[in-house]
């Protein structure tokens, strides 16, 4: 009943790389993908496909480009099946290295094979933890880690450790005798060793804000995320405490204020739940390897802000770049602006951009488990603003951009999406802000008028096509005034108000800063237990890391 | 949660994909294809790193895209697996499993070395080979799994014991005659101490004998207390045995509790006793009593909504909903909402299970509702959820937040897609019908300002849905209806217009001589030739209208002076039928004839333009005004059909059409009944008809006996089989418990006298709903006390 039947995956160019069948007979990929196409996209996660036989739910999900397919013939909770697929990505993504490539899988297949088996056993899901496959998952001896491990280990991603025995798939070939008992802790491999220890705790938040046409915002919401590495031999009992730099103070104990800042947490089953419900402390044996320790979301607008009424600025926030979007300008109102401009509050934050210390060396130095204050004087020094894009969607009556001035980057239109786009630079973002100014142009149907405006004739075209309503009103307007410039000023009217029509109703700001949290958490220490841990000398100071990174994709709509 | 790969991919966006993907067709990739004889040979090899070659290659073909034919390969695959390697084994135990059912009797000579592996020193070995012994899709050897899995069963290492809870699902797949068997191997599997055992049992259990919930009763509540350890997939398989096993065996009971009382009626109480005792039955409340072992499970899982799964969470919320929607539904809320920040394709299916939710009750989501905000990048889907969600929340939320959720649809519905406005205005009215009369009103007010906008299908959704909220109550709305028909000078969507015009013809009854219908229809036809066809229509059918009502109040009028003065007035009407019927059929010679009514005018007209319209629907329809209309004196007919009240109309919530399904079931997301395998709760399990309590004891006390993990198995392997034969037996030995322990037995009454008891004692001492609470939680902890 809540078995999986097979798995399909397909790469960017929708052809089959893996076909595993589970249990029974589920339709073939071959039929099921045209099904599928058949969909706008974007298209939903679940499908109910009546047709084919038996009729069939058909789950997909897409991730690095390669498209996850699980046919079912029966009604199963549709969240288990996509968490399973999205655990089936992780998994392969631990053994082949991330991103995950269509070429990495067809290469590996013998791996590939016996993961998709572990991690489901008969269809039944068995095993969610992709570092615990590690003691089933053959990856052969010796003579093939080299094969292997150059796939494994993405370049650049952390080129210190290459020399390490730590990276993936370099994990000597397991030993019956140790793995005999299996691990004790059900999500971690046993026996990990390491030469290097390492610790590496990634604060990423993605931002999610909505602001009003008058700039107040509406809703401003952090969704955070910790990525956590560990690469500590034997069993470690990590503390991880979090501080909320200021805010919530007053509200008892630091667990307390902590939980006013962070809410809606989820974590990996590591975690000592009683340890973070009694102190506000994260205590875990971590898995080896690289994975999401914990998931929160943070109100950035405060729990008590007003919904509708007070003044609370965008400024507040302490967003790094703001967006402003003014509709209608022009003589015939086809124009509109947007205007890129620096928060007071956050000019100095990104003015020293060059500062690249993102990850504060902590740890080895004087106290074991304080940070040494990598960038002195606070994160919010050493932030970096990048990818500033901003993006403009607009109707779909918009036949083309006939103007687009930027005064810094570079804008393009795109059809295809019909939105404009439009890239600057993080070095030519000054506090002086950035405009960019694009000329509509609307559809075909009236291109006499268009014709006209691009000829750079004065309106005189009347429009025939012209509704009656506006001619019926503005004859009633202009009953007293001269007939003469009735004619000009009733088109001119009636353009504005069709090329309102054309005009963009909102736009998103995309952006990412390393360096700095939108909801100032800060990672206040990392210690080993000593006491709890094992396999783990006492004079072994692993090396500890932290990075924070904000990201919004079109996370900053300003609507107009 | 957001999986750590997407994580990853926000660190890391630098990356270049084409360079990465450039510099990885690099050292794996050659793997040229070898001529078969080529690969054998390698198979045949000594060396290890060369079968290991052989093996890959194999493997690969046989995934390959199309696939490549490898069955010849199999004696030669199978002969590999007396090597000692024990890297190639997971290889050709795949092999194997892929290929035995195309070749059985080749597979069937590898069941001997398997067998052999199954007592192997190491339980990785021994796990590794049930697994792919019960995966073998022979069903010839369905005897010898069903052994090995009774081997593997009481194996020592953990490891084993759950791939053997994992094969008997295989086992049944495989030959549904083993059935008794391996239910017996589930039933002290499901005992197992170790939670990922218990976990996987559990998992099996749905999948084999859902129904056999008397094997549950000895372990649920070392279940209950396992929960929070095992991985997600025994956690989701648990809470859903769970939820059906509590509707089952726990009946639903409410105590008569008294309700808390004010002081004077205390003081009342304490001076006079002796009242009268039914004139104290408003006092008492009924109340939801829950069995102590329900509440341990509905806590028990309470942890789990910090899940990172999101299935899980969705898993409680529906054990919550379904089984105590008044206690413990309120923690779900948060978690349900951070379930909107995971990726798009759990994103929508975590909406549909929200709504379903907040159907039962809008009213905890209200803190929530920065969250249902919409954002342009969101896909349809998403979009048309939220829009529900905020109209469900709306009529619960206080006056701030109507007036943010009333300015986000209206900022949507001045959006260029089109399917956008029509959700928003559908979603205003919702709004509208769903609210006090005050700000019904003002979503009536922002609707009106829609009329003037430029774009026509905002417009005639807007006037679509105006129309509904003045069907709703007709009376308070004679005024809109006049601001409406003001503006047909205007509009030009003819949508719109055949709206108005409908509404004002409705109008035309309850009015009488004050009607701006005839009016508005004199206005109208007019501009006849002008209009699209719809809107024809109801011009013809506003003129048929108006004529009724016309002759409608002429009748009365002649009724009454009919008594006064008949016979002249009886001749003249009766000219005037006749002058009628004929005109309908020549008009034109009667319309010089008879200086008659302007209304009259007006209909004889309209219907003339109708004759000599195009269309043959709008000239049939006039055809049957016109006859039905044809004698002004008897008008009861026409009433009928033109008058008929109309059913008001109700915009559903479209989530509503979706209520009967499951919360976290697939039918509840595609909106489609009759999927195969849809599973529907129970019923609450009546009074009396549930399985004994004591049932559920037992598993503690089998646990009391054999600390020893091993010996256990042995053990209650055997009392399992006992229980297994019949149920008299757990009877007579729960017989024995109770004399071993009869004092626990005198203090743990049976359910009836425990209510009783309160009943009884609540009435007697007036102790408060709490103090009678406490009592049972008391009695409950004793016990359990006492069976430790």
């Amino acid at each position: 009943m809540s078995a999986i039947e097979a798995l399909y995956i397909f790469d960017e160019h929708n052809n089959l790389i893996l076909n595993h069948t589970y249990i029974g007979r589920p339709p073939p990929p071959s039929t099921l993908l045209p099904l599928y196409l058949q969909h706008a996209s974007p298209r939903p996660s679940l499908i109910y496909l009546p047709t084919t036989n038996p009729p069939t739910l058909l789950y997909s999900m897409i991730q690095d480009n390669l498209l996850f397919f699980s046919p079912l013939s029966s009604d199963t909770e549709p969240l288990l099946v996509l968490e399973f697929l999205h655990r089936v990505a992780d998994a392969l993504e631990e053994f082949l290295g991330s991103p995950l490539l269509a070429s990495k899988i067809t290469a590996n297949y013998d791996v590939v094979a016996q993961v998709i088996a572990e991690i489901a056993d008969g269809g039944v899901p068995c095993q969610g933890e992709a570092n615990a496959l590690r003691d089933v998952v053959e990856t052969g001896p010796g003579v093939l880690n080299n094969l292997l491990g150059k796939v494994g280990l993405p370049g650049g991603s952390a080129p210190g450790l290459q020399g390490g025995p730590s990276g993936r798939l370099h994990t000597p070939p397991l030993r019956p005798a140790e793995t005999a008992q299996g691990s004790a802790v059900p999500w971690r491999r046993s026996n990990v060793r390491h030469t290097s220890n390492e610790l590496y705790v990634d604060l990423v938040e993605t931002l999610s804000v909505t602001l009003a046409p008058s700039g107040r915002p509406l809703s401003a919401f952090a969704y955070g995320s910790i990525a956590f590495t560990s690469k500590v031999s034997g069993v470690p009992d990590l503390l991880l405490s979090l501080s909320t730099g200021g805010k919530g103070g007053g509200m008892g104990n630091r667990g307390d204020q902590l939980r006013s800042v962070i809410e809606r947490v989820v974590f990996h089953p590591c975690v000592r739940l009683n340890r973070w419900n009694s102190d506000g402390v994260l205590s875990f044996v971590p898995p080896d390897g690289r994975f999401a320790l914990c998931g929160y979301e943070v109100d950035l607008l405060g729990p008590d802000a007003p919904l509708t009424a007070g003044k609370t600025a965008a400024n507040n926030l302490n967003l790094p770049a703001m967006v402003e979007i003014t509709t209608g300008l022009g003589s015939s109102g086809s124009d509109f602006e947007v205007r890129m401009t620096q928060p007071s509050s956050s000019s100095s934050r990104a003015g020293s951009a060059a500062a690249a210390s993102l990850q504060s060396n902590l740890g080895s130095g004087s106290r074991p488990g304080s940070f040494r204050a990598g960038s002195g004087g606070g994160e919010s020094k050493g932030s970096a603003l990048e990818n500033l894009t901003v993006r403009v969607p607009l109707p779909a009556g918009v036949r083309n951009i006939s103007d687009m001035r930027p005064s810094k980057g570079e804008a393009h239109w795109n059809p295809a999406d019909g939105s404009v786009e439009w890239k600057v630079p993080s070095k030519d973002f000054g506090p002086a802000g950035v405009v960019l100014r694009c000329t509509v142009q609307g559809p075909l149907s009236d291109a006499d008028e268009a014709g006209g405006m691009l000829n750079g004739v004065t309106a005189t075209t009347y429009d025939y096509t012209d509704d009656e309503p506006a001619t019926y009103q503005s004859q009633h307007d202009s009953d007293s005034t001269a007939g003469g410039t009735n004619g000009a000023q009733d088109n001119s009217r009636t353009r504005a108000q069709k090329n309102r029509a054309l005009m963009p109703t909102s736009t998103t700001l995309s952006f990412s800063i390393k360096g700095w949290l939108a909801s100032g958490l800060k990672v206040e220490s990392l210690l080993v237990d000593t006491k709890k841990s094992r396999g783990l000398g006492p004079e072994v100071k692993p090396y500890k890391g932290v990075k924070y990174l904000t990201v919004s994709r079109d996370g900053i709509e300003v609507r107009c | 949660m957001e999986s750590i790969s997407r994580i990853s991919s926000l660190l890391e966006t630098a990356r270049d994909l084409t360079l990465e993907a450039a510099r990885d067709a690099g050292p794996r990739k050659p793997s040229r294809p070898l001529p078969v004889p080529q690969i054998k040979k390698l198979l045949d090899s000594r060396t290890e790193r060369d079968v290991l070659d052989g093996l890959r290659r194999v493997i690969s073909m046989q995934y390959a895209n199309p696939p490549q034919p490898t069955l010849t390969f199999f004696p030669a695959v199978l002969k590999t697996l007396s090597t000692p390697y024990p890297s190639t084994r997971p290889l050709v135990y795949n092999y194997l499993i892929h290929h035995a059912e195309q070749d059985p009797d080749t597979a069937l000579l590898s069941i001997n070395t398997i067998q052999k592996s199954l007592s192997d020193s190491n339980p990785r070995v021994r796990a590794m080979a049930l697994k792919t012994m019960s995966g073998i899709r022979i069903p010839m050897i369905s005897q010898i799994v069903s052994l090995a899995v009774k081997k593997g069963v009481s194996d020592l290492s953990p490891l084993v014991r759950k791939a053997a809870a994992l094969a008997c699902v295989k086992c049944i797949r495989l030959d549904d005659t083993t059935r008794p068997q391996v239910e017996e191997y589930l039933a002290t599997l499901l005992l197992d101490k170790q939670y990922y055992v218990a976990g996987a049992a559990v998992q099996a259990f749905i999948e084999v004998c859902p129904e056999r919930l008397d094997l549950i009763h000895p372990a649920y509540r070392r279940l209950c207390k396992m929960v929070v350890d095992m991985d997600e997939w025994g956690q989701l398989a648990l809470i859903r045995l769970m939820t059906v096993y509590a509707r089952k065996c726990f009946p639903r009971r409410t105590k008569r509790a008294r309700r808390a009382q004010t002081r004077e009626e205390k003081e009342k109480g304490f001076y006079e006793d002796l009242e009268p005792k039914d004139e104290e039955e408003a006092g008492y409340d009924d109340v939801e009593v829950t069995d102590p072992d329900l509440v341990l499970f509905l806590t028990s899982i309470q942890p789990l909504l910090q899940s990172r799964n999101s299935a899980v969470i969705v898993a409680v919320t529906r054990a919550y909903l379904y089984l105590s929607p008044t206690t413990h539904l309120l923690h779900a809320t948060g978690p349900l909402i951070a379930l909107l920040r995971s990726p798009q394709d759990i994103q929508q299916v975590a909406l549909h299970n929200i709504l379903q939710v907040c159907l039962n009750d809008p009213s905890q989501f209200v803190p929530y509702l920065l969250h249902f905000l919409i954002r342009s990048t969101e896909p349809p889907q998403i979009r048309g959820l939220k829009f529900e969600l905020l109209t469900l929340i709306f009529p619960h939320s206080g006056k701030e937040c109507q007036d943010l959720i009333l300015a986000e649809l209206e900022h949507f519905s001045h959006s260029h897609d089109a399917d956008l406005v029509g959700e928003s205005v559908r979603a205003i009215g919702r709004c509208a019908q769903a609210s006090l009369a005050r700000t019904s009103r003002r979503c009536l007010s922002l609707l009106l300002k829609q009329i003037h906008s430029a774009d026509s299908n905002l417009v005639g959704e807007a006037i679509e849905v105006i129309r509904h909220l003045i069907q709703r109550s007709p009376n308070e709305h004679r005024k809109t209806v006049i601001r409406l028909a003001k503006n047909l000078d205007t509009l030009t969507s003819s949508s719109a217009r055949a709206s108005i015009i409908w509404l004002v013809g409705e109008f035309v009854g309850t009015e009488g001589e004050d009607s701006i219908a005839a009016d508005v229809l004199r206005i109208l036809v007019k501009g006849y030739a002008a209009e699209a066809d719809e809107v024809r229509a109801q011009i013809i059918l506003l003129a048929a209208k108006v004529y009724l009502g016309f002759c409608n109040t002429r009748n009365a009028a002649s009724k009454k002076s009919a008594t006064d003065s008949r016979s002249v007035e009886e001749e003249s009407y009766e000219q005037m039928d006749d002058a009628n019927n004929n005109g309908d059929f020549n008009g034109d010679a009667l319309a010089g004839d008879e200086p008659t009514h302007p209304i009259e005018l007006l209909y004889n007209y309209t219907m003339l333009l109708a004759r000599y319209t195009p269309s043959y629907d709008l000239r049939d329809r006039a055809r049957l005004y016109r006859a039905l209309l044809a004698v002004p004196t008897s008008t009861e007919l026409a009433s009928l059909i033109l008058w008929a009240p109309k059913p008001v109309p109700v915009a559903q919530s479209p989530g509503e059409a979706r209520r009967k399904f499951l919360l976290g079931s697939a039918g509840l997301i595609v909106g489609a009944g009759g999927l195969q395998g849809t599973y529907t709760l129970p019923e609450w399990v009546g009074e009396g008809e549930e399985p004994d309590s004591k049932l559920r004891d037992e598993g503690e006390e089998a646990r009391e006996y054999v600390p020893v993990a091993g010996r256990d198995k042995v053990v209650s392997a055997g009392s399992r089989l006992d229980e297994a034969l019949g149920a008299d037996a757990v009877r007579a030995k729960n017989k024995s418990l109770d004399d071993w322990l009869d004092e626990e037995s005198e203090g743990e009454s049976e359910e009836t006298e425990e209510e009783e008891e309160e009943e009884s004692s609540g009435e007697e001492e007036s102790g408060s709903e709490e103090e009678s609470e406490e009592e049972s939680e008391e009695e409950g902890d004793e016990r359990s006390g006492l069976v430790r």
